[in-house]
This record gives structure tokens, C-alpha cells and sequence, in this order.
């Protein structure tokens, strides 16, 4: 059976990878967005307070060393099957290279502009605002880049756990039926999809980052 | 009123984990409307003391008063926005235009839009920078020069009394940095602003300073004095060291061409004269040369006996052009350059309009440079510190 004349060609196979990309869609936006909020605030919080910075940052480097399939499971009796636990542990994983990107983010703005803005009598959260943050910007949403394209590929692992997204057409129509006829092309299926939607997120952090980097900070 | 703008009272910095204070019971008077420098080896705690006045830097101990106002207790953001800040790595915020980077204080201060228009223009214009041309770029898209420019024009913003300076223009190549001191003492003669000037070079702290303060370790004070008191009156060995050996070239740079007596006698003449006229005019003086003005009375050319040998038709084409030409307010070091560079070994005075004034050699020079110390050496003879058969001080 080949993969474009019959596995593609399917109308009802297309509406169902379709409907599959954007549940996988959903799942990386929601955990990534929680993660960016989740993420800026520990990492603002690691750059202000010193002390608090290894502790932050050691804990998320270990949430990104669980395994993935051990992670997903782990949070099964915690919070059941389905989407919750896969979005839990994207979530996770996602957070460390947004709080690590603020972090070096926020350290790498030029300690003379931090000054100068102090001296002119701009307080502590202003500064953060209006100097800081828009400084560190490219290196945070490099993270935040990075996490994205990072779980998209993770979000697979969710179909395990009875999660949504386009795990579940290379777990049950593949992985699970390996050996009968249409597993592979499922297999093929769900990966290209999941390469398509990684190529197609670089793209729209290409465009995020045109119009949100300042023009002054542009390389 | 106090005629002190800025009183610093004890002041005392100690970083955490030091044994000594990095400032140790600085205590000093900053006159209304004047240039104060601090100058002194590096880590002797020029920046620190700096920093304690805008409280960049708390103060362990001691007392900031500004104004007459005890401000070591109050708001310090409150603080900042009336002080202007100026540092060497300037810090101009790179994501924001240049109108937005002079904007900044008046924004905080909550000016209405037109008005800050208006005065971010006003001060660009100020600091030399055409507001059509750089009111929209980055800072990025500056020079080193214009940089800082901008950051005077950030500090001056609000039009805030007191301005902190730390080494502005210390990263900038010598001719640049000539020229922006030039600048902004020109600007102060209007702003009258009371400034307090870190440097470690004493010679900028000559030009640019009303009164020096000259610090050894941890801020304490050597001398604070006028520059001409340090020059010609060092209090003490560290002074007299640190000042250095060049001290009367330096003086040179205190004096200004408009303070000595330049010669006006050399004989002139114009360009519609007949040779012949010139030629007498010249033998009857004991000159060795004579200058020709134009109908404006500007010099052009110098004009010598033996020129006159095989006269040209016009006098505009004999003998050499005039060169080297200084204004009343150059400095004498400014003049004695213009003479080396100049071959007729004189400098030419002149006004703004470029109108002949007289002229300048290196007798002149010397004369006043023989002033100066004769007026040390009375100094030092009011103090007996004079050994009368050298006539040199100290020993
Ligand atoms: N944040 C700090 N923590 C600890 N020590 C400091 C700190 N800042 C300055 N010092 C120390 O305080 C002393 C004075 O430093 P300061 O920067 O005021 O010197 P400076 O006169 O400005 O020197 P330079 O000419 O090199 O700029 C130095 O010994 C320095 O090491
Ligand atoms: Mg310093």
C-alpha cells in the first residue's frame, strides 16, 4: 500500500490527521503558554533573588532529564489519563529552557543601561518593564522557541497516556498494529505531520520575532 | 540658600566583607553653579563617592545634603529624577530611539507629549545633533562621540540642577574627547549647573574643573583647591606627584590667549597697497615681516623684505599665506601649538569674524609663563620655602 496514492488520498484519513495536528497544536500552545508565564516569572524571580537561582534552575534541569515515557506515567495516578497529564509534563518540560533564557537573558543586558536607568530614577519595576525585559527579549524568546519545538515532538509520547494530538495515529494505528498492512504508512504519517508542524511553529517564531524585537536590538 | 549646593557630611562606604572602607568620612561643599573634579588614582573611591551622592551606591554612614535638604533618607528614585547622570559607558538604551532615550526622565516625570517633543528637540539641538537627522535612530546607528552627546542631552533632560559626571568622556579618541569638553564648557557658561567631574586624568581635571579635588585612598581628600592653586600651590608630596612634572605646561592650559598682552604692533597693510608703500612700511618697523589683511580685515599673507625683490603685480600673490591663527580664548598651550605648527613661528590672533587682533610669539609665551612663576615663587617666599640663590621652591 503506498503512503501518498492510498494513505494520503483518503479524504477521512485527511480530516482525521488534520483534526489530530491542531489537537497537537492546542496541546503545545497550552503548555507552552503556561510555561512562558510559569517560566518568565521563575526566571525574573532567579535573577532578582540570588540565592533562589540554583534552586530554580537545578529543578527544572531535572524535570528535563526524566525520561519521557517514565514522566507520563509517573503522572498518571496523580492526576489520571488523558490530556491532563500530558499537559503537566510538557509543561515541565518546557520550563527549563524559558527560565534558563530569561535568566541569561535578563544577566546579559548591559549593566551600564540598567545603571543609567537607575540613575535617572526609574524604580525597580519600571525598570523591569521597560528596560530589562524588552532587552533580554531575543534571548527569551529563543527559549521559548526552543521549548516549543522541544515538546512538539514530546506531545507525541502524550498518545500513551490517552492524550490527544498526533501521537495517537503513530501509537494505535502504528506502533500498536506493527506488522499488519497500513501501520507503517500510519507511523510515516503522524511523524511527517509532527516534522510539518515543528517546520511550520520555526516559521512563526521567525515572524514573532520580526515584530516583537525591538528595531535598536536587532542583529 | 545656602551658596553650597551639594554638602556631603562624613560620607562613609564600606562593601560588605572589606576590613576598609572604600570611603572613608568624606566631607565637602560643592558651590552652587560650579564644576568640582574629583581626580585621583584608580580604586581610590572617586566612583563610590560619586555613586553615594545620587545613592547608586548607599552610603554606610554620613550625610548627603543637596539644597539645603538632608536627601540621605528619601526616596531615592524621587531622588534621581533631579539629578543628572552621566556615565563613561554612557548606557543609552539601545532597544529605544534617541528622542526616547532623552525622554526618559521627563516621561517619568509625567510631562505632557508636545512638551517633551519640544525639549528632546531642543536639547539635541543643544548638544550639536540635528533633531531631523537623529531624533529616530538607535543608538546603535551612532558614533562613539555622538553617544555620548546624547547621553549629556538624556541627563540634562529635565533641566535637573545637578549633574553627576563619571569619566564621560573617558572612552572616546583624544580629539573627539577635546572637542566635547570644549563643547560642554561652552554649555555650562549658560547652564550654570552644579556638577560634580570624575576623572583620573589631571589634565581634563584642569580644563574642566572650577575646583579640584584631588583624592588619595579611600576618598580622603589631598587638596581641594582651584586648578591654579594646585599647579602653582600643591598642599603636599601625593599633590605635587600626582600632578606630575609637566606642571607648567599644564599651566599653559589654564591660561587663555585673552589673559596675556599679544603684540599689536607689527606692522599691516592691504591688499590693494602699492609694494613699494608695504616695502617702507616694513623697513620702518623692527619687524621682520609684514601682514596683509583683506577689506574685512582678515590676514592673508605674510609679506618679508627679501619678497619684495622681485615684486609680483599683485600684492594677494607675493610672499606666503597667513597660517596659524588663534582666538582669544584658545589657551596658551593651544597658541604654542599653532606656533610649532605654523613655519613663521607666530600665531596670528584673531576674533570670531576672523578680524586681525595682533599677534602672538613664543616671547609671550614665556613672558607669562615667567609670570605665573614669579607668582609662585611669591607664594612661596610669603611661606620662607624659598632658597633665595636659585629662586627655586622647595628643596
Ligand atoms: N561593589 C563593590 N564591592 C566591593 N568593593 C568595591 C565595590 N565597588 C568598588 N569597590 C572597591 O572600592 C574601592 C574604590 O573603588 P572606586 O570604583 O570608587 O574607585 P575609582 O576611584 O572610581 O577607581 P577608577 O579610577 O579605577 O574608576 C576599590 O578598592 C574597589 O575595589
Ligand atoms: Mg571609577
Amino acid at each position: 500500500m503506498s503512503f501518498f496514492t492510498d494513505y494520503l488520498a483518503d479524504p477521512s484519513r485527511q480530516a482525521r490527521l488534520l483534526e489530530m495536528a491542531v489537537e497537537h497544536l492546542v496541546l503545545v500552545g497550552a503548555s507552552v503558554g503556561v510555561a512562558v508565564l510559569l517560566g518568565l516569572a521563575l526566571g525574573i524571580t532567579a535573577h532578582r533573588v540570588d540565592w533562589l537561582a540554583p534552586a530554580i534552575l537545578n529543578t527544572a534541569s531535572i524535570f528535563l532529564t526524566i525520561p519521557s515515557l517514565a514522566l507520563f506515567a509517573l503522572l498518571i495516578p496523580l492526576v489520571g489519563i488523558g490530556a491532563t497529564p500530558a499537559w503537566v509534563a510538557l509543561v515541565m518540560y518546557s520550563l527549563l529552557p524559558i527560565v534558563r533564557n530569561t535568566v541569561s537573558g535578563l544577566n546579559s543586558v548591559d549593566q551600564a543601561v540598567v545603571e543609567s536607568a537607575k540613575g535617572m530614577g526609574m524604580g525597580g519595576t519600571t525598570r523591569l518593564l521597560r528596560i530589562e525585559l524588552p532587552n533580554a527579549w531575543p534571548v527569551v524568546l529563543a527559549g521559548v522557541r526552543v521549548a516549543t519545538l522541544l515538546v512538539v515532538g514530546i506531545a507525541a509520547i502524550a498518545a500513551l497516556v490517552g492524550g490527544p494530538g498526533l501521537g495517537q495515529e503513530i501509537y494505535q494505528n502504528g506502533i500498536r498494529r506493527i506488522g499488519s498492512p497500513g501501520a507503517l504508512n500510519a507511523l510515516l504519517g503522524g511523524t511527517v505531520m509532527i516534522v510539518l508542524l515543528a517546520l511550520l511553529l520555526d516559521l512563526l517564531y521567525l515572524a514573532i520575532g520580526r515584530l516583537t524585537i525591538p528595531r535598536g536590538i536587532r542583529e | 540658600m545656602s551658596d553650597d549646593m551639594i554638602q556631603l557630611e562624613e560620607l562613609t562606604k564600606r562593601f560588605p566583607g572589606q576590613a576598609e572602607p572604600a570611603v572613608d568620612r568624606l566631607t565637602m561643599r560643592v558651590p552652587r553653579g560650579e564644576i568640582v573634579v574629583f581626580v585621583g588614582p584608580s580604586g581610590c573611591g572617586k566612583t563610590t563617592s560619586l555613586k553615594m551622592i545620587n545613592r547608586i551606591i548607599e552610603p554606610t554612614s554620613g550625610h548627603i545634603i543637596i539644597d539645603g535638604e538632608d536627601v540621605t533618607d528619601v526616596d531615592p528614585d524621587e531622588l534621581r529624577r533631579g539629578i543628572g547622570y552621566v556615565i563613561q559607558q554612557i548606557g543609552l538604551f539601545p532597544h529605544v530611539t534617541i528622542s526616547d532615550n532623552v525622554a526618559t526622565v521627563p516621561r517619568l516625570l509625567g510631562w505632557d507629549k508636545d512638551r517633551i517633543t519640544a525639549r528632546t528637540d531642543e536639547l539635541l539641538e543643544i548638544v550639536g545633533l540635528d533633531p531631523d537627522l537623529y531624533r529616530d535612530r538607535y543608538p546603535k546607528e551612532l558614533s562613539g562621540g555622538q553617544r555620548q552627546r546624547v547621553g549629556v542631552a538624556r541627563a540634562l533632560a529635565a533641566d535637573p540642577p545637578v549633574l553627576l559626571m563619571d569619566e564621560p568622556f573617558g572612552a572616546i579618541d583624544p580629539i573627539t574627547r577635546t572637542r566635547l569638553q570644549n563643547e560642554f564648557l561652552r554649555l555650562q557658561e549658560e547652564l550654570k549647573k552644579t556638577i560634580v567631574f570624575v576623572t583620573h586624568d589631571i589634565d581634563e581635571a584642569i580644563k574642566m574643573g572650577d575646583r579640584i579635588a584631588i583624592l588619595r585612598e579611600q576618598s580622603h581628600i589631598a587638596q581641594f583647591a582651584t586648578p591654579e592653586e594646585i599647579l602653582t600651590q600643591p598642599a603636599n608630596e601625593f599633590v605635587e606627584d600626582f600632578v606630575g612634572s609637566g606642571a607648567t605646561l599644564k599651566r599653559l592650559k589654564l591660561s587663555r590667549v585673552r589673559d596675556v598682552d599679544w603684540l599689536t604692533d607689527c606692522p599691516t597693510g592691504r591688499l590693494d597697497d602699492s609694494p613699494e608703500v608695504l616695502r617702507q612700511r616694513l623697513a620702518d618697523s623692527d619687524w621682520t615681516a609684514l601682514l596683509v589683511l583683506d577689506d574685512r580685515d582678515r590676514p592673508v599673507r605674510w609679506l618679508r623684505a627679501p619678497d619684495f625683490h622681485h615684486p609680483a603685480r599683485e600684492v594677494a600673490r607675493m610672499g606666503l599665506p597667513a597660517v596659524a591663527f588663534v582666538r582669544p580664548q584658545a589657551t596658551l598651550s593651544d597658541a604654542l601649538e599653532e606656533m610649532l605648527v605654523g613655519s613663521a613661528g607666530v600665531a596670528i590672533v584673531i576674533d570670531g569674524q576672523g578680524v586681525y587682533q595682533g599677534i602672538m610669539d613664543v616671547d609671550v609665551i614665556i613672558a607669562s609663563i615667567q609670570a605665573m612663576r614669579d607668582a609662585t615663587n611669591e607664594f612661596y617666599r610669603a611661606a620662607k620655602l624659598v632658597d633665595p640663590t636659585t629662586g627655586l621652591a622647595g628643596s
